[in-house]
Formats: structure tokens, C-alpha cells, sequence
């Protein structure tokens, strides 16, 4: 029996992931404010409230946002992320679901790392943590958006659910003057789960 | 020591600064997660990633199943906080919310805190909170500080100025 030599280490996927860490500091975004899909409304906001049972009435009771020194209802200081989300779909652009498999994910999306920048495409992405400095609650009837994309940290890790890196990027939230209402640091994991990846 | 919520509303709910010292605990808050409050989750904070409302996609992407979604676990936060600030209160800033753990379906979601430290800061009187989510596995976000201001009982009714 001849002995081998140890395999080579597994680290094409941990290169692919120089360009990131080499751009570490370049803000992603052309500099303009890509607005959520609609204004906030009263509607909205409830359909915030109901999952949370967040009963506040700074949210739904004008006069107790009036009474609180605010013109009208407020949305809640963490939805103002939501309202930045342009749309899924809007009139004249192509189908979003054009294949019927249980499990097939729409053509296009404004989140799950669908623009991956200098990095690899992903299959596995997720959330991992987030700091938010808020500089007033945004009131129904204004829009949000979110200006900036400066890449902050980007690290190659293997985790228990696959390969990939963690990044943090941060982007300010503004209002329809251009006004910032929230300064947020977003940190995700874009990673391909291990092969069989069941969760089991 | 735990404290009444207090953000209910009325102003004799309120909670003044001058009642607050280190130590304090914020009322816990349960939140069940089941499937329909997750796809409800979804749909009201616009995040439709699969990995939020269908088990077999999640597990596929190497989790044990459909987990809570980061705005929804934002909104928990602030929902525990906001009940024991009140209407009056204002948050100024969440930092260290860290996922540690998924927020899986069929379990729950408990968010708790307590009071780090109280201040003047130019005239606010200004609260940092330790807040952290927990299920039956531990601590799943955090625990991370919520920073927060409380009318000043002396400075009269408690209305904030907007703009």
C-alpha cells in the first residue's frame, strides 16, 4: 500500500470571496435613493401590528399621536426597514413565476442577496444581526427609502449550514426629501448549504 | 424585580424617568410562533424569503425548519420595549441585536430585559436596556441594547417635540 498525500485544503470556495474582502469600504449603491414600494399607510402599519399584537397607540390613534407632539399615526421605529423594499412586481415588467415546482423561488426578488456584487452567487442566505440609530419615527403617509450600500466587514466562514461569508453593510433610510431617518448596519450570511443539507 | 407594562397607553401609564434605576426588569413578552403567525409575519414585513414560511425550503438551505424573520424579531424587540416605555417614550437606537440561534416554528419567542443605565443627557432623560430573545434552545438574538428616552416627570406631560 503506497501512501497519499494528504489531500489539498478545500479553499477555492474562501477565494472566490477575495474581490469582497478586497472592497471592504466601496459603497455598492450609484448614490441614488431606491424607495420602498409605496407610502406607509394606516393599513400598512396595522398589518404590522397584528403578527407583533404590538398595541400602541401611537401606531393606530391619531389623537394619541397628536397627543405625543406627532402630526399623525407613526409607523414603528423597525418597520421603517420594510418600507424601503421596493417592489416584488409592478405593471409592464415580466413574470415573476413562471415555473410551478412546489418550492421555485420567483424570477426576481429585492431581497435574498439577488445581486451578490463582487462575491459569488449564494444559494443560502440569511440575516445575522443588525444595529439601527434612529432619528425620528417615520409617519403615515411618507415614503422610505434606502440610500447607500458600503460593504463594512466581509469574512469567509464555514458554518454548520454550509460555506460562505458574513457581511455588513450599511445604508441610511431617508424620506422623500432625502432626509435620513434611520442609519442601519446590516449583517448577512451568503452561503451554499453543505451538500444533502436536510436540517436534520 | 419586574415592572408593569406600561405603554398602553393612557397617560397614567406613562413611565417617567424618575422612576427608573438600574436593575429593573422590562415585562416579558411571549410570542408563539406558528406557521400562520410566521407567513402573517411575512407578509407584513415584506419578507418573502422561503426560508420564513416553508420548512422544506429551509431545511434544504440547512436549517431545521421555517424560522422567524429579522424584521419580525425587530418588531418583538421594539413591542416589549415600546409597552414599558409608553407613548411618551422615543427609541433612539438598537445595537448588538445578534441572531445567536433560529426562532423556529413551533416553538416560542420570549423577549426580556432590564434596565442598564438612566442619565441626563441635555435635558433627556435617556435609558439603555439589555434586551435578548429566548426560546427553548436559549438566548436566540442578543442580547443586544435598546436605547430609549423617558419624559422627565418634572418637565410636564410627557409630549415629545416632533421635527
Amino acid at each position: 500500500m503506497t501512501a497519499q498525500p494528504p489531500p489539498a485544503p478545500d479553499t477555492d470556495w474562501r477565494r472566490a470571496w477575495d474581490p469582497m474582502v478586497a472592497a471592504v469600504g466601496q459603497d455598492f449603491s450609484d448614490g441614488t435613493v431606491r424607495y420602498g414600494a409605496d407610502a406607509v399607510t394606516a393599513s400598512d402599519i396595522r398589518r404590522y401590528q397584528e403578527p407583533l399584537e404590538f398595541d400602541c397607540p401611537l401606531h393606530h390613534d391619531p389623537h394619541a399621536a397628536r397627543a405625543a407632539g406627532y402630526p399623525r399615526v407613526t409607523l414603528p421605529y423597525t418597520a421603517a426597514l420594510s418600507w424601503s423594499i421596493p417592489a416584488m412586481w409592478s405593471p409592464g415588467e415580466p413574470p415573476l413565476f413562471d415555473d410551478p415546482a412546489r418550492d421555485a423561488q420567483p424570477a426576481r426578488t429585492p431581497i435574498n442577496n439577488s445581486d451578490p456584487g463582487l462575491g459569488p452567487r449564494t444559494t443560502g442566505f440569511f440575516a445575522t444581526g443588525i444595529d439601527m440609530d434612529f432619528v425620528r419615527p417615520v409617519l403615515a403617509g411618507e415614503r422610505v427609502g434606502r440610500r447607500g450600500m458600503r460593504l463594512l466587514a466581509c469574512t469567509p466562514k464555514e458554518t454548520s449550514v454550509g460555506r460562505g461569508a458574513f457581511l455588513t453593510w450599511e445604508s441610511d433610510l431617508v424620506d422623500e426629501h432625502g432626509e435620513a431617518v434611520a442609519r442601519m448596519r446590516v449583517g448577512t450570511y451568503a452561503y451554499d448549504p453543505h451538500p444533502g443539507a436536510s436540517g436534520a | 424585580m419586574r415592572e408593569p407594562a406600561a405603554g398602553q397607553g393612557g397617560p397614567a401609564s406613562q413611565r417617567y424617568f424618575e422612576d427608573v434605576e438600574p436593575g429593573q426588569d422590562l415585562a416579558e413578552v411571549a410570542f408563539p410562533l406558528t406557521v400562520y403567525r410566521l407567513v402573517m409575519a411575512a407578509g407584513s414585513t415584506r419578507d418573502f424569503n422561503s426560508i420564513h414560511h416553508n420548512s422544506e425550503y429551509a431545511r434544504a438551505t440547512g436549517a431545521p425548519d421555517m424560522y422567524a424573520n429579522t424584521s419580525f424579531l425587530l418588531g418583538m424587540w421594539e413591542r416589549a420595549v415600546r409597552d414599558w416605555i409608553g407613548c411618551a417614550g422615543t427609541i433612539r437606537a438598537i445595537r448588538g441585536f445578534r441572531m445567536r440561534q433560529f426562532n423556529l416554528v413551533g416553538d416560542t419567542t420570549y423577549v426580556r430585559g432590564r434596565v442598564v443605565s438612566a442619565g441626563l443627557q441635555d435635558g433627556a432623560g435617556v435609558v439603555v436596556l439589555e434586551v435578548r430573545s429566548e426560546n427553548s434552545a436559549g438566548v436566540t438574538v442578543g442580547p443586544g441594547q435598546v436605547e430609549v428616552t423617558l419624559p422627565l416627570r418634572a418637565a410636564g406631560d410627557g409630549r415629545v417635540t416632533f421635527g
